[in-house]
């Protein structure tokens, strides 16, 4: 019996020292965008003439020879606009969303892919692995956009901002064969 | 304490404003990845699970370059980072650190938010360093906006890593921020305030 209790506590101490996971490169590598597109290169040198609108933190799954939309991407189900964690944005000032007036903070950003249109939430849920405890009733804004086709397929899931005039722009999200815009306004 | 270290070069005239590969749909994928490193270790998989936590205590999103067969730390000019000059904490963006709470690092009160955070590199020790010009890109990171430094001494990292590495380890005052790349390994103690 004591044999078995210093055992047991030479297991539990190797375990708790060995807790600290190295964790290995992702196959779905994390990726930030900012609006002003490449803030932080013009905030080093000093050329920052808009302040900081925007961020988007997400990670970029690789089409990897698949068949994106319609297949690996259910039509019809929530995919979190990205991989692993659930896509973060981060609005630094108040901004518009389909008339819907959205405070500055941080919220998660999902999607409803279908064929012709993508339902994009912004849900005010944070710090949350995928979209599987997606709860609606954390939605500030639900707008829905139709799909572009993108020339050229992308092999990487990518979001982006672009500016339209001095009091909007747009998030572009594109992967595969297949972009979406939202227009999004400072309130 | 006072660190004898190079002043910190002001940004070149012109900095040629490339794309980051975030800006182009077509770009390969950066060769140094970002990452993002929770404390509690996993906190979102384990929201997602179910656990009854809200919040987590600290984040922190870097990149990760990769040795490739390059000295890493070292006095020669054919180091990645130089002793005494210093170093962003990883690649392209500056690295951020979150804090969701007020810590105690080093003895000292640090206020809940973000900071950049940067380091100094020495043979036997490394200058951390919290910095709260935001959202800057890390190549220049402009030290009259250090809020906070700490030294905090070096250890073998063994097995050596070949990708920088930054990672949150329990502790019983909190947690260690662990950093880590080649054989070099340094631990940030970070105690919750009670």
């Amino acid at each position: 019996m004591k044999q078995l209790m210093i055992i047991c506590c030479v297991a539990f101490s190797i375990t708790v020292c060995a807790q600290t996971k190295i964790p290995t490169l992702d196959k779905s590598p994390m990726d930030m965008s900012y609006y002003p597109a490449n803030y932080p290169l013009l905030k080093i040198q000093d050329n920052t003439s808009e302040p900081l609108v925007a961020r988007v933190i997400y990670s970029r799954p690789q089409k990897n020879g698949r068949v994106i939309f319609g297949e690996l991407l259910e039509y019809g189900k929530v995919w979190r606009l990205g991989a692993n964690e659930a896509t973060e944005i981060e609005f630094f000032q108040n901004v518009k969303i389909n008339d819907v007036k959205i405070k500055k903070g941080r919220y998660t950003l999902y999607t409803i892919p279908t064929a012709g249109k993508w339902t994009i939430i912004v849900n005010k849920e944070n710090d949350i692995w995928g979209s599987f405890r997606y709860d609606e009733k954390k939605d500030v804004v639900r707008v829905d956009v139709p799909v572009q086709n993108l020339g050229e397929p992308a092999e990487s899931f990518f979001i982006l901002f672009d500016k339209i005039n001095a009091t909007s722009f747009n998030l572009i999200a594109g992967w595969d064969n297949a972009k979406v815009v939202l227009p999004i306004s400072l309130n | 304490m006072s660190c004898n270290h190079k002043k910190i070069q002001p940004a070149p005239a012109v900095i040629t404003v490339r794309d980051s590969s975030a800006q182009n749909p077509y770009a390969t994928l950066d060769r140094s990845p970002m990452d993002m490193s929770y404390f509690p270790a996993d906190f979102p998989l384990k929201k997602m699970n179910g656990s009854k936590e809200k919040m987590p205590i600290a984040r922190v999103i870097y990149s990760r370059p990769h040795k490739n067969g390059r000295i890493v730390f070292g006095n020669s000019t054919n180091s990645i980072c130089h002793y005494g000059t210093p170093w962003r904490l990883g690649a392209n963006e500056a690295t951020e650190i979150d804090f969701y709470e007020n810590v105690v690092i080093g003895g000292k009160n640090i206020t809940q938010g973000s900071y950049l955070l940067y380091c100094i590199p020495f043979e036997d020790r490394w200058t951390i360093i919290f910095n709260s010009n935001l959202y800057a890109w890390g190549l220049h990171i402009d030290s009259s906006y250090d809020v906070f430094k700490t030294d905090i001494p070096v250890s073998v990292q063994l097995p050596s890593l070949e990708d920088f590495t930054m990672i949150f380890s329990d502790a019983p005052y909190g947690t260690d921020l662990v950093m880590a790349w080649d054989n070099v390994k340094v631990v940030l103690p970070i105690e919750l305030s009670k």
